[in-house]
């Protein structure tokens, strides 16, 4: 099937749009687990210094989010140039993954959050439910993993014919 | 809750409009590639420049009076807390400068093109990085922002009770400042192969 027709000039919108959607809402998703579980984590603080250390991992967990999200869009970004080709159907693929990575990013953010706020203000209370707050939040993680799984997936799919 | 509304009311213009282009003959003018191709370029990277800006400082204002505001409360049992936490204020601030340098690095392509020659495939790939780059260094800049304001805010907090755990929370405040710098890489990024307007 050719493509010619479809190397439109306007296709780098839909890519670009892919890269900010993959950058923006990861890191809305992250600011927001950073900024929730900041505030458990001060309030634990207050109570126990000790503790501070190990509850900073929802934190990280938010971190790490973001980075899912820069890892995606230094992709799609590294693959549009206005020298080659770059048509429709890789305007649409950049897209999808950058929209994948980056709202799978949000919802895990958001989940690392909530849970890491609650995590540790339980963790104040007893010590031994540390264990379960790091598998619950692993299993909000994994959420932004799928996401970035996909988009590497699709990432894959671009094709350089015009 | 107001983004949904937001979302419903342009849906809700766009589907009106089409219909009005569809029901009066003209329907073949709703057209996506028509819209974008025959925007001005220039017209994508100004908003977007404009936008970089606005919407980091945006962010920084809002981290600021987020942060400033607990500073102040605390600091009236805690004055000991108001020097040591205008680190914090100075995390904020520093989000818009991002803002402000991106700006100012994107305005270095622009140059005057008149005529047709303006909408090249080349202008219009510069144009759409512009805008999209400028998007999303602005959006970062506003999460980063705002993110490390409620951080700053509980530090000084905490802060006041005990002086030992400023140092503690100021970690999570530099977690949430590096979704700023992450914006500002895909901005750099992004903008890095367009050409200046030709």
């Amino acid at each position: 099937m050719s493509l010619s027709e479809y190397c439109t000039p306007y296709a780098a919108f839909f890519g670009f749009a892919g890269v900010a959607a993959s950058m923006i809402f990861s890191s809305i998703g992250a600011a927001y687990g950073t900024a929730k579980a900041g505030i458990g984590i001060a309030g634990v603080g207050q109570f126990d210094p000790t503790l501070i250390m190990k509850s900073l991992i929802p934190v990280v967990m938010s971190g790490i989010i973001a980075v899912y999200g820069l890892v995606m869009a230094v992709l799609i970004s590294g693959d549009m140039s206005p020298a080659e080709n770059y048509s429709l159907y890789n305007g649409f693929i950049h897209l999808a993954a950058g929209s994948c990575v980056g709202l799978t990013g949000l919802a895990a953010g958001y989940t690392i959050g909530v849970i890491g706020d609650a995590g540790v203000r339980a963790f104040l209370e007893q010590q031994r439910i540390f264990v379960s707050m790091v598998l619950i939040l692993i299993f909000a993680e994994v959420l932004g993993l799928y996401g970035l799984i996909v988009g590497l997936i699709l990432n894959t799919k671009t094709t350089a014919e015009c | 809750m107001v983004l949904v509304q937001l979302t419903a009311a342009l849906l809700a213009f766009s589907g009106i409009a089409g219909l009005y282009m569809v029901l009066s003959g003209d329907g073949h003018y709703f057209d996506v590639g028509r819209f974008l191709t025959q925007t001005s370029p220039y017209s994508w990277g100004f908003i977007g420049i404009g936008l970089c800006t606005g919407l980091s400082v945006i962010g920084a204002a809002w981290g600021i009076y987020i942060t400033g505001t607990s500073i102040l409360g605390a600091g009236v049992r805690a004055s000991r807390i108001t020097t040591k936490n205008l680190i914090s204020i100075i995390f904020c601030e520093v989000v818009g400068i991002y803002g402000l340098i991106m700006s100012i690095v994107f305005t270095s392509k622009l140059s005057a093109v008149s005529g047709p020659e303006l909408y090249s495939k080349s202008n219009f790939f510069t144009g759409y990085s512009l805008f999209w780059g400028g998007l999303t260094v602005g959006l970062c800049n506003l999460a980063c922002g705002v993110a490390v304001g409620v951080s700053g805010s509980s530090a000084a907090l905490a802060d006041a009770l005990d002086p030992s755990l400023f140092v503690k929370i100021l970690i999570i405040e530099i977690f949430g400042s590096i979704l700023g710098l992450f914006g500002l890489i895909i901005g750099l990024l992004v903008t890095s192969k367009a050409a200046d307007f030709s």
